[in-house]
């Protein structure tokens, strides 16, 4: 009851007057395990703030599994929506008790992320692999739980940022390479613009009008290496305003934001900078090589923790590390199989 | 009783002996034929089996055992007889000291056209099969798939961007004989029989034959099948033919849910031709060709997931000419093998991903016999293969010597030794060997052992896949011992063989950052187990019975972690009852699959499970030459998994008709 009543004291954009947080999730922390591909064996974990993990979470209230690949979750209001990729759906439940609430099950094809910008959700699919021509992003009529309208966009949109009536796309280019962000309209449903950033542009975040973009480029292996860069834009008029290359043959990913800072990783090692940085960090806080951790599947910062999942090898239980900011293991436990990401139920 | 009875010549004793001890080829009565029809092979099992008495068969096969080894190499026509048979002559001359199991025709003809269920409902092999006749992969005593070879008519068909063949491309009714070999067997058949080897060999007869098989099922999901064969021979020339075309909706209930199968229709045609000259009594030409062309909808994990379907079209052939100089036997064989595979990952879009692989294999063999009881084989092999995908092209180029002795010594002891060396561009070449002893401790207990070194060669996938291939990968090498007793009376054969075998450097793909995974020379693994193999038969006047069964036990350890592999189960039984009277049989068929972990840590299993089958037929015609049956299938019906999330079918049935002219 204490805990409840802290957490509700606790400004939060996602509190919405009038709706109940009670139930067996309302405190702690989601993660959403992957799961193999072309198995149903997709799933939800959550740690409490009480330290409790209970595992299958989904499959525990609901009496039926998840679904094949669940790529990505967003947590709204008093919903959470897990994006499926290879079920081609989208799973709705109740963010505090996980009770299914609904499923978009028509009109997505290799569905990626999503966001929800004026009461519309918005989910970036990847469509026909051997086709770049038909990707979009799905507009989601959250009431009825169905695709409304789609915009085309270019090839492999991947994770999305929404500010001020804006989605930012990032192309990481799904089955190609992508170097663009597509700005999307929000009252037109339509790309009003397409930024250029560097190649496999694979995560991004908005803070204080500013937009950064972290791309990863492309990898040796590809036969036409290039590097990997950090993007600044201005929301304001989606200028570029700044740019940073990394070094030769490193390839950067999980940009994320917390307390003023930025965090990506590259491989097992953990970078941290300021958000308003003049150059890269040149080393990193740390890394995750003593736990094992061959490249961090999952990652998250918040509170002063950091969170790591680790697919050991895509056939086992995944594990999830908790460290704080500098590095030190503070918590470790074993969750569902490819643990990909973290959402915090607080 | 004497040797003399021996038919003809008794370099056929070898057949004989692991005739008996071996599948229902050796125990099948043969009664609607008559010996002038049957391969030579076969002809032998005739003299000794059907109406003979049987203890006086015994013993004449001991006799002519003991008496008759002694001209085993020696005399040229039977000599040459028994090599024209089949291509896969290493059978005949190598393969004493393990045990094999034959499949006959009428378990051929009985059972489904699909390879997975003949081997999993009649031997000890293990299958994962992503769903009723989708993609389908072997695992032979706790091994992987990639650690079984499959061998057409003595050529390792595996696939060369995979490294295995899926089970669901292969329909087991256009081969003339099935036999599974378990066990290692890398010095003679290369890369992958490292759990055991698949053998599809088609014979060739020079019996002035002429017969005809029109097999035709028809069953539930609209499943069919039309399968064809026909032989002809005279005195020098032999032809044979089979084709098959088998289909289904495959659009089954899961039982226990109001889901169905979605996508999982497939059809897939196939042709196999061989045929054999004898110019002179010294030289035989033989060429044998097969054909497969099939397309399979991927069937639906979730109702919503996009359609997608595989075309698979492979084609094969081979050219011999077998010469027999005096103590020398020469074989000359050149393969061509093409594999092309299309994915269609959106169905609609008609857009596909293809990959094709071509080998050509030019391999030569001489045997001499040195002594009266040493026989010696060299074998030259050479293999150029390259392979072409929409995301890249590899090829490779690899060399091999082998030598092989066999040598008998006294009546009741023999042995073999071989030895191969690989020569190889694209990774660190093995040097191979097998050492086998066969021991008759009495006229009713024979005991063998065998140890060898084998191999498993990373496939170009493995090597090149764009970003995660890796070049500098090694093979996996298997240290393997075994030993076999097997018991035999009139009625009952029973065979227990004890196996060890040490894996390391097994390829596995681990993360590499990225989100990718790349293959790599890490896992060491344990394996060891038991399998058993019983076969009983009675007759009470006209009351026909005969049951089958076997039973292994396995573990296979990862060393690191010490668990389990994910999909090898560590119990699997089989059995089989047949009954048949005058022109009626039934038989009841049974498998049990042990629990199996789908995950390295063993956290998560799927639950074991036992499917039966019930058929019943009826031999119609003079001749009993045509056959009626209906099979029920998953008679009781069980709900199981034999993959994650691909449930497989409850109860249903086909019916069939065989008819032979």
């Amino acid at each position: 009851m204490t805990a409840s009543l802290l957490i509700t004291s606790c400004s939060n954009d996602d509190d919405t007057p009038g709706i109940d947080e009670t139930g067996d999730f309302a405190n702690g922390m989601f993660i959403l395990n992957e799961g193999n591909f072309g198995s149903n064996n997709a799933s939800v974990s959550f740690y409490g703030n009480d330290g409790t993990l209970s595992n299958n979470i989904f499959q525990a209230v609901n009496g039926e599994s998840l679904g094949d690949t669940a790529q990505s979750m967003l947590l709204e209001d008093e919903k959470a929506y897990v994006v499926l990729n290879v079920s081609n759906t989208v799973e709705v439940v109740n963010r505090y008790t996980f009770e299914s609430l609904g499923t978009v099950s028509t009109g997505l094809v290799n569905p990626r992320y999503m966001v929800i910008e004026n009461g519309k959700g918005y989910v970036s699919n990847w469509g026909d692999p051997t086709s770049p021509d038909d990707d979009f992003i799905a507009v989601i009529n959250l009431s009825s739980y169905s695709v409304e309208s789609t915009i085309s966009v270019a090839e492999g949109p991947d994770r999305m940022e929404e500010e001020g009536g804006k989605i930012y796309v990032a192309h990481s280019g799904g089955y190609g390479y992508g170097n663009t962000v597509s700005v999307i309209s929000t009252t037109s449903n339509t790309v009003t613009q397409t930024i250029s950033v560097g190649d496999i542009p694979n995560s991004l975040f908005e803070e204080n009008g500013k937009l950064y973009v972290l791309c990863g480029g492309k990898p040796d292996w590809t036969g036409d290496e290039t590097v990997g860069k950090l993007f600044i834009i201005d929301t304001l008029n989606d200028a570029v305003i700044s740019s940073f290359d990394f070094p030769a043959a490193q390839h950067p990913s999980q940009l994320v934001e917390e307390d003023d800072k930025l965090y990506y990783t590259i491989d097992n090692q953990i970078y941290g900078a300021n958000l308003n940085l003049t150059s890269l960090p040149t080393g990193a806080l740390f890394s995750t090589g003593e736990q094992g951790v061959y490249g961090v599947y999952g990652f998250a910062v918040q509170n002063g923790k950091i969170y790591v999942g680790d697919a050991v090898d895509y056939i086992s239980a995944g594990k999830v590390y908790i460290y704080n900011l500098n590095g030190a293991l503070e918590n470790s436990f074993e969750v569902g199989l490819l643990p990909n990401g973290f959402y915090f139920n607080d | 009783m004497k040797a003399r009875s021996c038919p003809r010549n008794c370099k056929f004793v070898n057949m004989l002996f692991y005739k008996p001890l071996s599948a229902a080829g050796g125990w099948e009565g043969k009664k609607q034929n008559k010996p002038g029809d049957l391969p030579v092979e076969k002809q032998l099992i005739f003299a000794f089996g059907g109406k003979a008495n049987d203890t006086m068969k015994n013993k004449i096969i001991l006799l002519c055992f003991l008496v008759g080894i002694q001209p085993a190499f020696a005399q040229n026509d039977t000599v040459q007889l028994e090599e024209a048979l089949l291509s896969d002559s290493y059978f005949l001359r190598f393969s004493e000291t393990q045990s094999k199991i034959i499949l006959s025709d009428s378990i051929l003809e009985r059972n489904s056209s699909s390879l997975t269920s003949l081997l999993n409902y009649n031997s000890s092999v293990y299958f994962k099969e992503n769903g009723l006749g989708m993609v389908s992969s072997p695992s032979f005593r706790g091994t992987t798939a990639q650690q079984t070879a499959v061998v057409w008519n003595g050529i390792n068909i595996n696939s060369a961007f995979l490294g295995q063949t899926d089970f669901n491309t292969v329909n087991p009714k256009t081969t003339d004989q099935i036999i599974v070999k378990p066990g290692g067997g890398s010095v003679v058949y290369g890369s992958s029989a490292i759990g055991g080897s698949i053998h599809l060999n088609d014979e060739l007869n020079f019996s002035r034959a002429f017969k005809n098989t029109l097999l035709a099922n028809y069953g539930s999901f609209n499943s069919y099948g039309l399968n064809f064969g026909s032989q002809f021979s005279t005195d020098v020339f032999s032809f044979n033919v089979k084709s098959g075309r088998n289909g289904s909706d495959n659009n089954y209930k899961f039982p226990g849910t109001d889901e169905k199968n979605l996508n999982g229709q497939f059809y897939n045609n196939s042709l196999n031709i061989s045929a054999g000259y004898k110019i002179d009594p010294s030289n035989i030409i033989k060429i044998y060709g097969n054909l497969y062309d099939g397309e399979r909808h991927f069937s639906l994990i979730s109702s919503n997931a996009t359609k997608t379907k595989y075309h698979d079209y492979s084609n094969r052939a081979l050219a011999e000419w077998n010469g027999f100089f005096g103590k020398f036997i020469s074989k000359l064989k050149i393969a061509y093998l093409n594999e092309e595979y299309r994915y269609y990952p959106t169905l609609e879009t008609k857009n596909f991903n293809f990959g094709k692989a071509q080998s050509s294999i030019v391999k030569y063999d001489l045997g001499f016999s040195l002594h009266k009881n040493i026989f010696l084989n060299a074998i030259f092999d050479f293999t150029g293969s390259k392979g072409k995908t929409d995301r890249y092209s590899s090829d490779r180029k690899t060399g091999s010597a082998s030598i092989m002795m066999k040598h008998q010594v006294g009546r009741k002891f023999l042995y073999e030794a071989s030895l191969r060396k690989e020569i190889t561009d694209n990774y660190g070449a093995p040097f191979l060997y097998s050492l086998g002893i066969k021991y008759d401790l009495a006229d009713f207990y024979r005991i063998t052992f065998n140890t060898s070194k084998n191999f498993r060669a990373p496939t170009f996938n493995d090597l090149s896949w764009p970003g995660t291939g890796n070049p500098d990968l090694n093979p996996e090498i298997s240290y393997q011992a075994e030993i076999g007793n097997q018991l035999y009376s009139d009625d009952l054969s029973v065979q227990v063989t004890a196996y060890y075998n040490f894996v390391k450097d097994m390829i596995r793909w681990v993360p590499a950052g990225g989100g990718l995974s790349a293959p790599e020379n890490t896992a060491k693994v344990r394996i060891y187990g038991l399998e058993s193999v019983l076969k009983y038969k009675k007759n009470f006047g006209s009351h026909f019975f005969e049951l089958n069964g076997t039973y292994a036990y396995n573990v296979s350890e990862n060393r690191e972690t010490q668990t389990q592999l994910i999909y090898a189960p560590y119990h699997k039984a089989t059995a089989s009852l047949g009954y048949s009277w005058n022109r009626i049989s039934s038989y009841y068929q049974f498998l049990y699959t042990g629990k199996v972990f789908t995950d390295s840590t063993n956290k998560n299993e799927l639950n074991a499970y036992t499917v039966s089958n019930l058929g019943l037929e009826l031999s119609l015609g003079k001749k009993l030459n045509y056959r009626l049956g209906v099979q029920v299938l998953n008679l009781l019906n069980e709900k199981y998994e034999n993959v994650l999330s691909r449930p497989m079918p409850g109860t249903n049935f086909s019916f069939y008709l065989n008819f032979k002219l």
